[in-house]
């Protein structure tokens, strides 16, 4: 795929979710001018993008979706909700196209009929008025007559003679014909269309003309940039390969396929010739086709009359009796050719032409005489007047160049260069760059071993005090610059939240309930993993709190709540974490209801049950397999979808609280880490020992004296700043065969972490400084070792293992 | 350029494109008693066919291509 094309479609994915956006944000304020216009020019943006590439298709839907918006913006008719599902409708059809192209590079054959469906439902939006297709130049009139009663007003007359005997040779072979009107629109040069050579690109062409729309002004006036020609052509080209060749231009193009009874002649000057029902056989035919005839006619008896070897004879006698058949039945004369029939056959028997003969002279009469008209035979090339081309012969001469300051088009030197803002970048790269600088933070960790290590192995204080210098210097760039690409990483939390509206606008009236949706704190940022890791869960969970939550207006009438919902999903940063918070005002989780359901589901016994408080209860949505709605709709209610919320965020070491009041709302409150690029780790060490403990956990670090250590039963215990927090030695923990050591005071080194709303202290030998370390996951074998969450590499080349403190406690 | 201007003489050679077009116009408002030679020409652009419909100059020969040959007098020559 090339680069402009990935561009295009990751363009045409923003445009898409923009103008999902504008759409919702009319439905509320239906007349906002401002976001009229910015709706049209996104559709008009994209369809310009899609004419870069040949998606015909997309461009298409895309121009049909302009022109409602246009009327829209010009106020011709106005915005409903209709039209927005339609627009909307139209807009995931260009995703599907996108999701096609971005599969295979093309799109598929299958989506054509979906294009008319989606572009006809556009177009059925769409008023026809009448001065548009006034001033419209032919195209919208020629387009509304079709319409209007197609096959009827074929300007076929202008079709001269020997190509319509060639047409009904053709159609008598059993090919196809079809009549094309091509009216290109006079700004098509700067689409980069050449009609001419569009209509000599056509295949099985029988005929065609050129003629401009209307009179052609003088060379003065004449734009040469405005096309005002149009082409008529008769093709025996299958339906299919026109509408092929045709593919960029459907709109300016009818193609109708013609029965053989066209040939009716033209009222007088009438440019178009009335189409006979098969029944009404034509009674007139023009003089020059009689004379057409006539010639037919002679060259059948000349043929009959060579005398040659005889064969060839009856080859001759065939072809001639088809060539009558085909002429008869061509005028309309099918009665005239049953007897032909009967003359080949003697004149096959009887090895002479003289019964075809006698055929013709019985025939001739009705063939080519009885009636024809003095009538001049109506060209092609009729409005073409010669007064017209006089006149434009004497302005020519005399006329002023054209004037200076007219728009030259295609001149964009002096256009200037507003060079693109912002850059898009793939995503690898900006991982590159943090798995770099990653390394980085790493290896600066070295340099307080190696200053270290000058110092005391080699007794040179000065250059440890020299690298220690660096170190800091080095270790102030690197912080910064893993700050400035954390910050590239960054994204808005917007990103996530702009397909809510419109996911709450189609689920709510798929339920038939009434809901404001209030988006609060849109430009919170986070690291993009995060941010994207959030979106499921949060749909979930928007799902949830629409379906099972938020009541019907009926409902929320009775209970004296207004009639409109209100589900608000609000976003904000606390101190390094950002906190998502999806409030809604229904009915709330009943915590007798849930525990029924999960006593009944065998999730907890009837024991736990009774002693479950209400918020224990309302947690047990997180249960797996749980599910509180009476019925299972499409949206939520399989019982899955709580609990698949808890693991997607607590992968990204994040956490979901839930609070909820009965008939007052549910308050659902997710906290993620901003980045989990860099994680800051505390380093401690026990048995000569270290591990690392993730800075989230980590409370405090207090020295606690032998004497104040309690023992209840087993358990070690401490009063620290006037609680009762549990003790537990990390040795016993983790298997460690010693005892916990204590400094020259005899005083236990404690980290007091916190864990799942409690805190404790866990009792190590020592503390050591806190770094920042890529974590790493654990691989193979080692990843069932739940107590540990990972590895890191410290600067001395040595592997910190990263304590799990949830599992290991 | 595909189109060589000579004194009241102008001919296409090969592909004339839409730029043509304006050029063309331009002179044959100045020579509006000018020839055609379409001979050496196997496409013109549809802009520069609107300017000789408009224009209505002698065409002094046709297109070799037969089949664009077709095309040009169905919208120059009836106009003769």
């Amino acid at each position: 795929m090339n680069p402009l094309l990935e561009q295009f479609l990751s363009e045409a994915r923003e445009f898409s979710e923009g103008i999902g956006n504008k759409l919702l944000q009319l439905e509320n304020e239906p007349n906002d001018q401002d976001a009229i216009n910015e709706l049209f020019r996104l559709v008009h943006t994209l369809k310009g993008n899609s004419g870069l590439f040949t998606f015909p298709e997309m461009t298409r839907v895309l121009h049909a979706g302009e022109d409602l918006l246009g009327m829209v913006r010009n106020e011709q008719i106005e915005y409903s909700r209709e039209l927005a599902d339609s627009l909307l409708d139209a807009m995931d059809f260009v995703m599907a196209l996108c999701d096609d192209i971005e599969k295979s590079g093309v799109i598929s054959t299958r989506h054509l009929q979906s294009t008319e469906r989606v572009t006809d439902a556009l177009r059925a939006l769409m008023p026809v008025l009448p001065d548009t297709a006034e001033t419209d130049a032919g195209a919208k009139a020629d387009r509304a007559k079709f319409a209007a009663s197609p096959q009827a007003l074929l300007p076929l007359a202008a079709v001269p003679t020997d190509a319509r005997v060639e047409a009904i040779r053709h159609v008598r072979a059993g090919d196809p014909l079809h009549w094309i009107a091509y009216t290109p629109v006079k700004e098509c040069f700067f689409q980069g269309d050449d009609p001419l050579h569009m209509a000599r690109q056509v295949p099985g062409l029988l005929w065609g003309t050129v003629r401009p729309t209307q009179p052609l002004p003088s060379l003065a006036e004449l734009d040469t940039y405005s096309c005002v020609l149009e082409f008529h052509l008769l093709t025996t080209a299958p339906r299919e390969e026109l509408n092929e060749l045709f593919r960029y231009v459907p709109e300016q193009v009818k193609i109708e396929k013609v029965d053989l009874l066209w040939q009716a002649v033209p009222e007088d000057g009438q440019a178009y010739a009335v189409q006979a029902e098969p029944t009404e056989v034509p009674s007139i035919i023009s003089q020059e086709e009689a004379v057409a005839v006539e010639a037919i006619l002679s060259a059948q008896q000349q043929i009959l009359g060579l005398d040659d070897q005889s064969a060839w004879k009856a080859g001759r006698m065939r072809s001639v009796a088809s060539v009558l058949r085909n002429l008869s039945q061509g005028l309309g004369q099918d009665a005239d050719a049953s007897d032909i029939e009967g003359a080949l056959a003697s004149s096959l028997a009887t090895g002479d032409g003289a019964p075809l003969l006698q055929w013709m002279e019985k025939h001739r009469e009705n063939l080519s005489h009885r009636t024809w008209r003095s009538d001049t035979v109506t060209t092609g090339n009729e409005p073409l007047s010669r007064e017209t081309a006089t006149n434009s012969m004497a302005a020519g001469g005399i006329a002023k160049p054209v004037a200076e300051g007219d728009i030259k088009f295609g001149r964009r030197a002096e256009d200037t260069i507003n060079g693109p803002r912002s850059l898009k970048v793939d995503q690898a790269k900006i991982d590159l760059l943090m798995n770099l600088i990653g390394e980085l933070v790493v290896e600066k960790n070295a340099l307080p071993y190696l200053a270290q290590r000058a110092e005391v192995q080699y007794g040179v204080r000065e250059l440890s005090r020299e690298i220690k210098g660096k170190y800091s210097v080095i270790n102030r760039i690197a912080d910064e610059m893993q700050y400035a690409i954390m910050q590239v990483r960054m994204m808005a939390v917007s990103v996530v939240f702009q397909r809510f509206p419109r996911l709450v606008r189609d689920i709510s009236h798929k339920l038939g309930k009434e809901v404001q949706l209030v988006l609060e704190g849109e430009q919170t940022e986070a690291d993009k993993n995060i941010i994207e890791s959030l979106a499921d869960p949060l749909i979930h969970i928007v799902r949830n709190s629409l379906d099972h939550g938020l009541e019907t207006p009926e409902v929320r009438r009775a209970s004296g709540k207004p009639e409109t919902g209100k589900l608000t999903i609000r976003a904000a940063q606390e101190a390094d974490r950002v906190v998502i918070e999806i409030i809604d005002d229904g009915k709330g989780i009943d915590p007798n209801v849930i525990k029924r359901k999960a006593y009944e589901k065998g999730l907890i016994d009837e024991a736990a049950s009774e002693r479950m408080g209400d918020q224990e209860a309302v947690n047990l949505i997180f249960a797996a397999g749980l599910s509180t709605a009476e019925t299972i709709s499409d949206l939520s209610g399989r019982g899955v979808g709580m609990d698949v919320v808890r693991s997607a965020v607590e992968k990204m070491n994040g956490a979901v609280v839930i609070n909820s009041e009965l008939g007052k709302g549910t308050k659902i409150r997710i906290s993620l880490p901003l980045s989990m690029a860099v994680s800051q780790i505390m380093i401690v060490e026990s048995d000569r020992q270290l591990f690392g403990v993730p800075m989230d956990h980590v409370v405090e670090t207090v020295r606690v004296s032998r004497h104040a250590v309690r023992f209840i039963k087993q358990s070690m215990t401490a009063i620290l700043r006037g609680r009762v927090v549990p003790l537990k030695a990390i040795n016993a923990l983790l298997g460690i065969p010693a005892l916990a050591k204590t400094n020259a005071d005899d005083e236990f080194a404690v980290l007091l972490v916190q864990v799942g709303g409690g805190v404790m202290g866990l009792v190590v030998d020592g503390f050591r400084e806190t770094i920042g370390v890529i974590q790493k996951p654990l691989a193979g074998i080692l990843s069932s070792l739940s107590t540990y969450s990972g590895s890191a590499l410290m600067g001395d080349g040595s592997v910190l293992m990263i304590l799990n403190i949830r599992e290991l406690i | 350029m595909s189109i060589e201007f000579n004194e009241e003489e102008v001919t296409f050679r090969g592909v004339a494109s839409v730029e043509d077009a304006e050029v063309l116009l331009d002179w044959l408002q100045k020579n509006p008693a000018a020839t055609v030679q379409l001979g050496p020409c196997s496409h013109l652009h549809t802009a520069n066919l609107q300017v000789l419909m408009a224009a209505h100059p002698t065409i002094a020969s046709w297109p070799e291509n037969p089949e664009l040959r077709a095309w040009l007098e169905i919208a120059l020559k009836s106009e003769l």
